[in-house]
């Protein structure tokens, strides 16, 4: 990236984070993660379409999340379902009907077919300057693929996007995982948003950002 | 194996005279085994060959049904297409990871095949990688950073670590390249078993 102009390429994520980390440069890749049930989807999907800011071109690839209840959420927060800007690579297998907006792979072992479903949503885009890849996620993708196939796969897909100075948000739930795994796989990326509850309360820190410490800081639902 | 000495290219033309060209082209870099057809092309592939140069027009047994059987088998092999017209459909669609218009330069072939070679060894380098990682996650499990400042194991492995990012990062140029990108990833998924020991 040349560094003149760098802040203008950078992605506002508005208050999405208690940590006032109002945006991050091009071509991050920010991992989420968090216990079944604590909220990380929705983290992942408020940092896609960051509440008051304009949006962002969106792909959402999803190993087990139900396109509808993709869709209902980011028309939650105001974006429209419109094949130009937003579309869905669809991994979970499951049937559908055709949409334009929806790239179907038929399973989260196939990581070619991911891969092309990626590169054509992208075309059919126009390959915008700026896009954001949400993956949800990659606890399923390793009941799919043994766990160096899933690094590469990760890996792979990162670099392309980072490349491309797009923005990467990908969510596992560590408690399913080895914390080997877990700690392998997060070297993939350049930040990591941690979530955890505490006696009920939930918290977050954020780790991999300068100037952001990574302390844990209440983040109620 | 890596990208730039001992891979084995198949060449598969029912155009003897083609085939014979490329390997005059070829051989002083890479070792190869030729087809002159669909079938014997089926024939001929084995674990030793690491990119496939197809002819997409042959009788009998074309192209395509060559490489359709090549995914049906899981053969973890690279193959670029040969075709007398530049390509009217995507490649990326149509399950190649490269494509040859006839008639072609010993540069443009030698471009090629270093190049499928070359996002082979992509995707070699970052199972290499992941499994470095591996091994220094379990060489820090439960000691302390000064145990592992004084572990020379240790120290190599983070070494290794450095310059194999370093790598990467530089490999990683290339998928910004749709075809290529999808090839990287097509070479993660027909992988071997055997190939990762790191």
């Amino acid at each position: 990236m040349a560094e003149g102009d760098a802040r203008a390429d950078r992605y506002p994520l508005d208050d999405t984070l208690p940590v006032g980390l109002g945006d991050i440069g091009p071509g991050m890749n920010i991992l989420v993660s968090g216990p079944p049930m604590s909220g990380k989807r929705q983290l992942v999907f408020d940092l896609l379409a960051p509440e008051g800011t304009s949006a962002d071109p969106i792909v959402v690839m999803t190993t087990d999340d139900p396109v509808l209840r993709i869709r209902t959420q980011f028309e939650d927060r105001g974006v429209r379902f419109d094949p130009t800007t937003f579309r869905i690579v669809d991994a979970t297998g499951a049937p559908g009907d055709t949409d334009p907006a929806v790239h179907r792979v038929s399973s989260p072992a196939d990581l070619t077919g991911m891969g092309v479903a990626f590169t054509q949503a992208v075309d059919e885009m126009a390959t915008p300057d700026r896009l954001r890849l949400g993956f949800v996620s990659i606890s399923t993708l390793l009941q799919y693929v043994d766990a160096e196939r899933a690094f590469s796969f990760l890996h792979v897909l990162s670099r392309r996007t980072s490349a491309a100075g797009y923005l990467g948000v990908y969510s596992i739930d560590p408690t399913t995982h080895e914390d080997r795994f877990v700690n392998v796989v997060t070297s993939i990326f350049d930040a990591a948003v941690e979530i955890r509850d505490q006696d009920g309360d939930r918290e977050l820190r954020v780790r991999g950002i300068s100037g952001v410490p990574p302390e844990w800081t209440p983040f109620p639902y | 194996m890596t990208a730039s000495e001992g891979a084995t290219v198949l060449i598969v033309d029912d155009d003897r005279e083609v085939v014979r060209t490329y390997r005059r082209y070829l051989e002083g870099t890479y070792t190869i085994h030729e087809a002159y057809d669909g079938e014997s092309a089926l024939d001929e592939l084995d674990e030793d060959v690491d990119v496939v140069l197809l002819d997409r027009m042959m009788p009998g047994t074309s192209g395509e049904a060559v490489l359709e059987h090549i995914h049906d088998r899981g053969y973890d092999v690279r193959v670029a297409m040969v075709t007398a017209v530049d390509p009217d459909f995507d490649i990326v669609d149509m399950g190649f990871d490269d494509y040859v218009t006839k008639p072609t330069t010993r540069e443009e072939l030698l471009r090629v095949v270093e190049g499928l070679l070359a996002l082979d060894q992509h995707a070699v380098d970052v199972r290499e990688y992941h499994s470095l990682l591996v091994k220094a996650a379990a060489l820090r499990d439960g000691k302390s950073t000064y145990e592992l400042d004084e572990n020379p194991a240790y120290a190599d492995l983070e070494a290794r670590i450095s310059d194999l990012e370093r790598t990467l990062d530089a490999e990683a140029e290339q998928l910004i390249d749709d075809s290529r990108f999808v090839a990287t990833l097509r070479a993660i998924d027909t992988a071997s078993r055997e190939d990762i020991d790191g």
